[in-house]
Formats: C-alpha cells, structure tokens, sequence
C-alpha cells in the first residue's frame, strides 16, 4: 500500500513497500518499495519457506539504507518456488451424493458436507497449531445453518449483535471457504492455491451453495446485500457463467 | 507465479488502472543502518486480532496489532475475495512476518522489532486513510519506530 508510506515518511518515518500491483506503485510513486512477482495474498511469497521469506524481507529492508531515492521501485527477482501444483496431494474424501446430488438437496448437503470434514479440520488444526475460521465468532454448523437459511429463501435475522445479516452472511462464507480450504489442505502434500480452488469451487456442495447464493441474492431489492453477494463471496477468476 | 497477466482480464485492467492518489510532495526519510532500526509492520490486509472488531466494508482506520498476538489470533478480515487467503492460512508470515522480523533482530540484521505492528483495509480509498495514517505516525515514534515495511495483500 504505497500511499500510507507517503504519508507516514512526510510524517517522517522511513518505509518501504511490498508491490504486487507494479502499475499502481509506478502510479503512487512512493518513497520505496520492492515489487514482487508473486501471487495476490502473499506478498512474502511461499508458506512454510522461512528462508526465502527472510530474503524477501531483506531486499525490502535493505532499501531503507539506498541513498538513490526517492522514489526506489526494484525487482524482486526470483518466482514463488510453491506455485506450481502437487500431484502427491489429494483432496479430502466426500461422497458423491454429498458433494453433488440434486440442486434442490443443496442446502443441506452442503451442512452435511461441514460436519464430514470436521475430523480432518481438527488434524488441520493440530497439525498447524491454528485456523483463520473466525471473522463471524459462529461456530462452523451456526455458519452452514446461516448460509443454509439464506439459501432457503429465509432471509433470517442477524445472530450477532452489531453485525447486519449482509455482513454476518459475509463473514459466514469467509469462515466456510476458510474452514473448507484448511481441511483440505491437511496433510504433508503441498497443493498449490489453485489446486485447493479448483476442488472448492467445482468439487464440493459448500463451493456450489455459496455460487448458487450468490446467483439468488442477485434478485434481491437490498442494495447492499445484492453488492456483498455479487462482489464479496465468490472469486471473480471463479465466478459461474 | 501470478503476475497481472495471469489473473482474468477484467481484473488485471481493474487492478492497474486503479487510480491512485497524485501526490505533490516526494518524501524521503533516511536513518541509521538496517542493524540500528527498529521496524514496524503497516500491512493492508485487513488483519484483526480475534475477537476484535474486524473490517467492514471499508473501514479508513487501522487496527492494532500487539507484538505479543499468536499466530491463531490473527484473521483477515479484508472485502476483496480475489487474493489467495490459503497461504496465509498455512503461515501467517506470508502476509506478516512477524516471527521473520524476530529472527532478523536476534542475528543482529536489525535493530529490533517493534512493541504493536498495524493493519489498514486495503481497498479503501487511500486519501480516508491519510488522517488515520498520520494519526499512526505518532504512535510508531513513541514506540521508537524508524522502519516500517509495508506488506498489501
């Protein structure tokens, strides 16, 4: 975010920025930063790859001692080596009838779907120490049950105080997609993000609910919510046509 | 990999003509060498603590990040959809890289690592921030901060 370094070295502390956009950071012109040539969400390219991380860190860093500025754009010049795809891993079992029966079964299949995960979420967990599921503070079958009411045509109330139903049901679906990708990334292979996507997005119900949500919510008279579903739940890159 | 031209069309055009602020100043703060500084994370990605509040919608304003918070305390709680959430979700470090940053200051690399790291929502428009942003500037003097990296997502 090249801008806030703007503002914060004309506030007089020095940065530097992490680029994943070249385009914008040559258009906001900030004191410093490093591009890098690596996937939108991680800006430190590959997980569980210290010793590259630090090298990222370090070229950024290390721009603070450059006396050439400003404004300092460089390159970042190796690839993310955890881009590419693991044939070794292998997505969490689901059987058919769950992952893809009829469309009118959906809702609940897509309930049905959260609880057979649940073991192989707890191995995530174990394995990893931690999970991301947790924006909505629903519990994952509160979050099915939610997206599940919603997609029943039930436009139910809020069951969080201070959080509008548009924005619970927003969070709900982060924490499924979050809940799903997790289990599914459980285990030694190392599946690149587009292996994960590919599974959740044309392999599960919870991946086919929140499409077929999102497809509904388009007819709805609240602006807000018709914005939050076409925009907010599913990947543009993902996105049913 | 993902540059621009490996995302869909619509979104690589989107995302590089996004119009950015014209700024009339070019800023420019030096300091003492990397091995003396004290740095500081401002990330973008929309990071909130568990349990606090997190971004919605479009939130201007930052939230705080205490040095201590553990790796299952940190979400991201950013609006966009179209960034990959799975690497983080294995290792935090590849959105913030605070146990990076540790390792750095115990060889010596750096100075130290700051006492609270922050996070900005992203896809605000950058001039609501700007107040926020300058707001945080005092914040990360008194914590003695003269390095901060900036990490989008």
């Amino acid at each position: 975010m090249s801008a806030l370094g703007h503002y914060l070295e004309e506030e007089g502390i020095a940065t530097v920025a992490i680029s994943l956009i070249r385009p914008q950071t040559e258009n906001t012109k900030p004191p410093r930063a490093l591009w890098v040539p690596f996937e939108l969400g991680r800006p430190f390219g590959p997980p569980s790859d210290p010793a590259f991380q630090t090298r990222v860190i370090l070229a950024a860093l290390r721009l603070l001692e450059s006396e050439s500025g400003p404004v300092i754009i460089e390159d970042f010049p190796d690839d993310d080596p955890g881009a590419t795809p693991d044939p070794a891993w292998h997505p969490p079992f689901i059987p058919v009838a769950v992952a893809a029966g009829p469309a009118d079964s959906l809702s609940s299949r897509m309930e049905a779907e959260g609880v057979l995960l649940r073991d192989v979420h707890q191995r995530w967990i174990a394995q990893h120490g931690r999970t991301t599921v947790g924006l909505s503070g629903l519990t994952i079958g509160e979050c099915a049950r939610y997206v599940a009411d919603w997609l029943r045509g039930k436009a139910p109330p809020s069951p969080r105080e201070g959080f509008s139903p548009p924005l619970i049901l927003r969070f709900a679906v982060d924490d499924l997609k979050a809940y799903c990708l997790e289990a599914a990334a459980t285990g030694a292979a190392k599946p690149a993000s587009r292996q994960l996507g590919d599974w959740l997005w044309n392999e599960t119900a919870t991946g086919a609910a929140i499409q077929a949500l999102r497809e509904e919510l388009q007819a709805s008279a609240d602006d807000r919510l018709k914005l939050i579903a076409g925009n907010f739940m599913v990947p543009a890159a993902r996105v049913r046509v | 990999m993902t540059r621009l031209t490996d995302l869909p069309p619509a979104q690589a055009k989107r995302l590089a003509e996004l119009e950015c602020p014209d700024f009339a100043t070019r800023p420019w703060v030096t300091g003492p060498v990397l091995s003396k500084r004290r740095v500081a994370i401002v990330s973008s990605a929309g990071l909130v603590v568990r349990g606090e509040d997190p971004f919605r919608g479009r939130d201007a304003d930052y939230r705080v990040i205490p040095a201590d918070t553990k790796p299952n305390e940190l979400l991201i709680s950013h609006i966009s959809v179209n960034f990959d959430r799975t690497g983080f979700q294995e290792d935090w470090n590849v959105v913030f890289p605070l146990d990076r940053l540790r390792e750095l200051a115990a060889e010596g690399a750096i100075g130290s690592v700051a006492q609270t790291h922050y996070s900005f929502m992203g896809a605000t428009d950058p001039v609501l921030m700007e107040p926020h942003a300058r707001e945080l500037a005092g914040r990360l003097k008194s914590d003695q901060v003269d390095a901060v990296i900036l990490p989008p997502v």
